[in-house]
């Protein structure tokens, strides 16, 4: 009994002796959903802004009124020496500790990615709180008013940003970059990062006055910026991330717009699904050659040429297959003529079929793929069976 | 004192009136003492006396008695010299069910205590103990603790020898034993233990015996009493001893080789040896189908688990361990917070103390009120207090669902010690987060595989694992595969081969 109650005692000492170390009630925390970096007023300095949550507005009235301003976001920014020094000066303006836990993106302007992201991909690895399937994008805009920008339907902008990146194979026309992607290409000597573009698009129609076309600018994801080594060094164009959205996540469906081939001034919409790459390399004479083959079925999905779908279906497949053959080449010049960066991860590809190889040209693969020749062959069957009338003849 | 002590060692004499001297020395005059004298067979010559407890004997055998020593032995002219032995009246005169000779005093005082009666006679060195015993007594009534759908409705009741006669209608074996004893020196309790004696564990009923024997107490008031002095884990708060109300669950663990012991005076029997898993199996897991026990069993499971773990796992989260609420969570979280002015833990502290005042406020009050405690309850708690902005909605509905569950577990009393271990998990959790809450969990888990039941260990058949037990532990697999008792058993062997049933073929298939 006595050496009962005094393990009793003892335990319960102990628990007071934790003096409920980490101890936080969440209501007591800033919870960050969006982040953004860019270049600092003076040279040198990182600018961080954040977007933070107000969970009574972001929430509506729970129980006691909780007063606030209605909005569901508060978004403040910082400016130190580098991005740590930076989030500890937003503690000057935020009454309650930054949390980072939840946050969705991070947003780096296209001056500081310009500049080089060691340090911003390092931080962000090395930080316990945050996660490395945050999301990560470049914008030509202020990252500063792109993550105070209210956009999409939900309720806090870093969740519709979210939804955005989440659901980009629908759209399919910027990848979905996170943290875990883009420090595994960093790090890799065999591939380039590459990183989704965000955009302010004056797109959102206000209900108040609609008369005023676009007067709300809406946070768009399309498009992407290339990396060389941890420095930024251009934009790739959404139909030319469509293309590299094949060889880095395996895009199976999307839709593309060709002519008619009854009628030049009508278009015809196809919905290509199933879509398969397979890239195969070579190494001859102390060359690389990559065989690119994409294979893919297609419905038309939307057709304004008044013939019936028998008569569409051979030169559909043709001018999809010459269509999605150009996007193809345009981004792999881009990467191997205009960028000099293999973001296509292809040097992977080349890494896993020649390991013995890559052991000596790996640290020279910019040039060696400069040189690489392509050989690319597309393959598409439109299999629409929507027996719909159309055309004079079977009205 | 002393006196009265030897005066029931005595034995009874042959003459009425120093008998009647020793009974009114001991039992002094209790206004509930009726004594009655008759004469045997209307003869003057030979006097005797009955003596009763009002209210506990039943006045109609009192009168049979009467009638058969008077009147029906004057009608056959029988002569008190031929009814010279206390054999002779038993055999020859009396029609009463059970008479028994009774040489010393206690043993009478006893039984007239009990509600016999007591017939001295003139000239006879024995007394008769005829058994008159009657009294008014609660109708069997469905148990009010242990309700169910489907099965039998009839609860334990008060009397002692009802209760036996429930379990003795239900299991017609001459193997089915019940072995008498007396605990309390004052209360002078009955106690009945019962087993199948070509079932029960090897060594039980002895072990059983010896330690009811050991206790010395002056009265037992309820099985509670008994429950406290033989249990294994006098420290923990887990009960190591099953009680219940109802005879189908003594019945059933009689037939797989358990003990009951049968206090007098109490609708509560208790059950050795105890599993844990037991407190979270119903009887309408058996008695309908088994996919539905099943299922129910288990949805009482979860209802364990949550009851037990989830305002802990609620305070550690949202106090420590914010990453781990997916985000719109957090968010709907922090936005029901954001005005309560109390620590997570003060706060679940707090609800939960509100919300055993309700339960035992509702319990206490008379049974109208009772209702009216609840609605007032729980429109302040509910309503009112998170409107003030003193608790969050969201711990109202934490507490909400953990009350519930714990009213899911069949066993009441094992549902209050889950409630109990509520405290210190939530506390250790709201100290030290997961930490604390896995330390705290670790040392339940490690008191209760320390625990026995009566050479049993508590968390069997889990742990030590054993796998037949397994088909009626977490599943109630089907009644055609349950074909071995548990392992303790003599006899595991319930079930013929084959019983699962099938269509009968057509005639040429």
């Amino acid at each position: 009994m006595r050496t009962f109650l005094l393990i009793l005692l003892f335990s319960s000492m102990l628990l007071l002796e934790s003096s409920c170390v980490g101890l936080r009630q969440i209501n007591e925390l800033a919870i960050v959903t969006a982040v953004g970096i860019d270049t600092g007023n003076k040279p040198g300095t990182v600018k961080l802004s954040a977007q933070i949550i107000r969970p009574a507005d972001a929430r509506g009235q729970t129980g006691a009124p909780a007063g606030g301003t209605g909005q569901p976001i508060y978004s403040i920014s910082a400016e130190g020496n580098t991005i740590f020094d930076a989030i500890r000066n937003l503690g000057r303006f935020s009454s309650r500790r930054v949390y980072w836990a939840h946050n969705f993106m991070i947003v780096l302007s296209e001056s500081y990615a310009r500049q080089g992201i060691r340090d911003m991909v390092d931080f962000f690895t090395r930080n316990h709180e945050l996660r490395m399937n945050t999301w990560v994008a470049v914008t030509s805009d202020k990252p500063d008013e792109l993550i105070s920008t209210i956009t999409g339907i939900e309720v806090v902008p870093g969740e519709a940003v979210d939804k955005l990146f989440r659901n980009n194979q629908v759209v399919g026309l910027a990848p979905g970059s996170n943290m875990m992607n883009l420090e595994e290409a960093l790090l890799s000597t065999s591939a380039q990062p590459v990183v989704a573009r965000l955009q302010l698009q004056p797109r959102g129609i206000s209900n108040k006055k609609p008369e005023e076309h676009g007067s709300l600018k809406q946070v768009e994801l399309a498009g992407a910026a290339v990396f060389r080594e941890d420095k930024m060094i251009g934009w790739l164009t959404p139909k030319e991330a469509r293309a590299a959205l094949f060889f880095l996540e395996k895009l199976e469906s999307g839709i593309e717009v060709i002519n008619c081939p009854n009628n030049e001034n009508r278009r015809l919409t196809l919905e290509f699904k199933n879509a398969h790459m397979s890239v195969k390399s070579f190494y001859e004479n102390e060359k690389p050659r990559f065989q690119i083959r994409l294979k893919s079925a297609a419905d038309i999905v939307e057709s304004g040429c008044n013939v019936p779908v028998e008569q569409l279906r051979d030169a559909a497949d043709a001018s999809l297959e010459k269509l999605m053959k150009q996007r193809i080449e345009n981004v792999l010049d881009k990467a191997q003529k205009q960028h000099h960066s293999d973001f296509l991860k292809l040097g992977d590809i080349f890494r896993n079929k020649y390991p013995q190889e890559w052991k000596r040209v790996g640290k020279d693969w910019n040039q060696i793929f400069a040189e690489a020749k392509f050989e690319i062959e597309t393959n598409v069957d439109v299999k629409s069976a929507v027996v719909k009338a159309a055309g004079d003849g079977i009205k | 004192m002393s006196s009265i002590q030897e005066l029931l060692k005595g034995a009874f004499k042959p003459s009425v009136k120093e008998n009647a001297a020793v009974l009114d020395q001991i039992l002094g005059n209790s206004a509930d003492v009726q004594k009655r004298d008759f004469l045997l067979c209307g003869k003057a010559g030979s006097p005797g006396l009955l003596c009763f407890m009002d209210g506990l004997a039943d006045t109609t055998l009192v009168e049979a008695i009467v009638r058969a020593l008077v009147v029906t032995g004057s009608q056959l002219n029988r002569e008190p010299a031929e009814l010279a032995t206390a054999e002779s009246i038993r055999t020859s005169l009396l029609f009463n069910a059970t008479v028994k000779d009774c040489p010393n005093v206690r043993e009478g005082i006893n039984g007239i205590l009990s509600g016999d009666t007591l017939v001295v006679v003139e000239g006879l060195d024995q007394a008769l103990l005829v058994s008159t015993r009657g009294w008014k007594d609660r109708g069997v009534e469905e148990p009010s603790s242990e309700n169910n759908v489907r099965g039998p409705r009839d609860g334990f009741m008060e009397s002692i020898r009802t209760n036996t006669a429930h379990v003795r209608r239900r299991i017609k074996d001459p193997m089915l034993r019940f072995e008498s004893m007396v605990i309390g020196t004052r209360s002078q309790t009955d106690v009945n233990i019962a087993y199948i004696s070509d079932l029960v564990k090897e060594g039980l009923v002895d072990e059983v015996k010896s330690r009811l024997n050991r206790i010395k107490i002056d009265s037992v008031m309820e099985s509670g009493y008994i429950e406290e002095l033989i249990e294994d884990a006098p420290l923990s708060m887990f009960n190591t001893v099953q009680s219940t109300e109802r005879p189908d669950k003594v019945a059933s663990a009689l037939l797989e080789g358990r003990v009951a012991i049968f206090i007098d005076n109490t609708p509560v029997v208790l059950i050795v040896p105890t599993f844990f898993w037991q407190y979270i199996q119903a009887p309408d897991d058996y008695y309908n189908r088994y996919w539905v026990g099943t299922f129910f069993r288990i949805v009482r499971y979860f209802a364990f688990l949550i009851s037990l773990m989830l305002p802990s796992v609620y305070v550690m989260l949202v106090s420590f361990h914010h990453e781990m609420i997916p985000t719109s969570l957090a968010l709907t979280i922090a936005s029901g917070r954001e005005v309560v002015p109390f620590p997570v833990l003060l706060e679940a502290l707090i609800m939960e103390l509100a919300f055993e005042l309700m339960r035992e406020a509702g319990l206490r009050m008379p049974k109208p009120i009772g209702q009216a405690v609840s609605i007032v309850g729980s429109l302040i708690i509910g309503q009112a207090a998170v409107q003030a902005g003193l608790v969050s909605p969201f711990m109202v509905i934490i507490v909400a669902i953990t009350g519930i569950s714990s009213f899911a577990i069949p066993s009441y009393s094992s549902s209050l010690a889950i409630r109990m271990f509520r405290f210190p998990l939530m506390i250790a959790s709201g100290f030290l987060g997961l930490l604390g809450f896995s330390t705290m969990f670790f040392a339940l888990l490690l008191h209760a595989l320390s625990i026995r039941s009566f050479g049993e260990s508590y968390l069997a058949p889990a742990s030590p694992y054993r796998p037949t037990d397994q088909r009626d532990t977490m599943l109630r697999l089907p009644m055609w595969m349950l074909d071995e008792r548990p392992g303790f058993a003599q006899d595991v062997d319930r079930m013929g081969d084959n019983q699962m049933p099938a269509t009968p073929l057509q005639k040429g298939e």
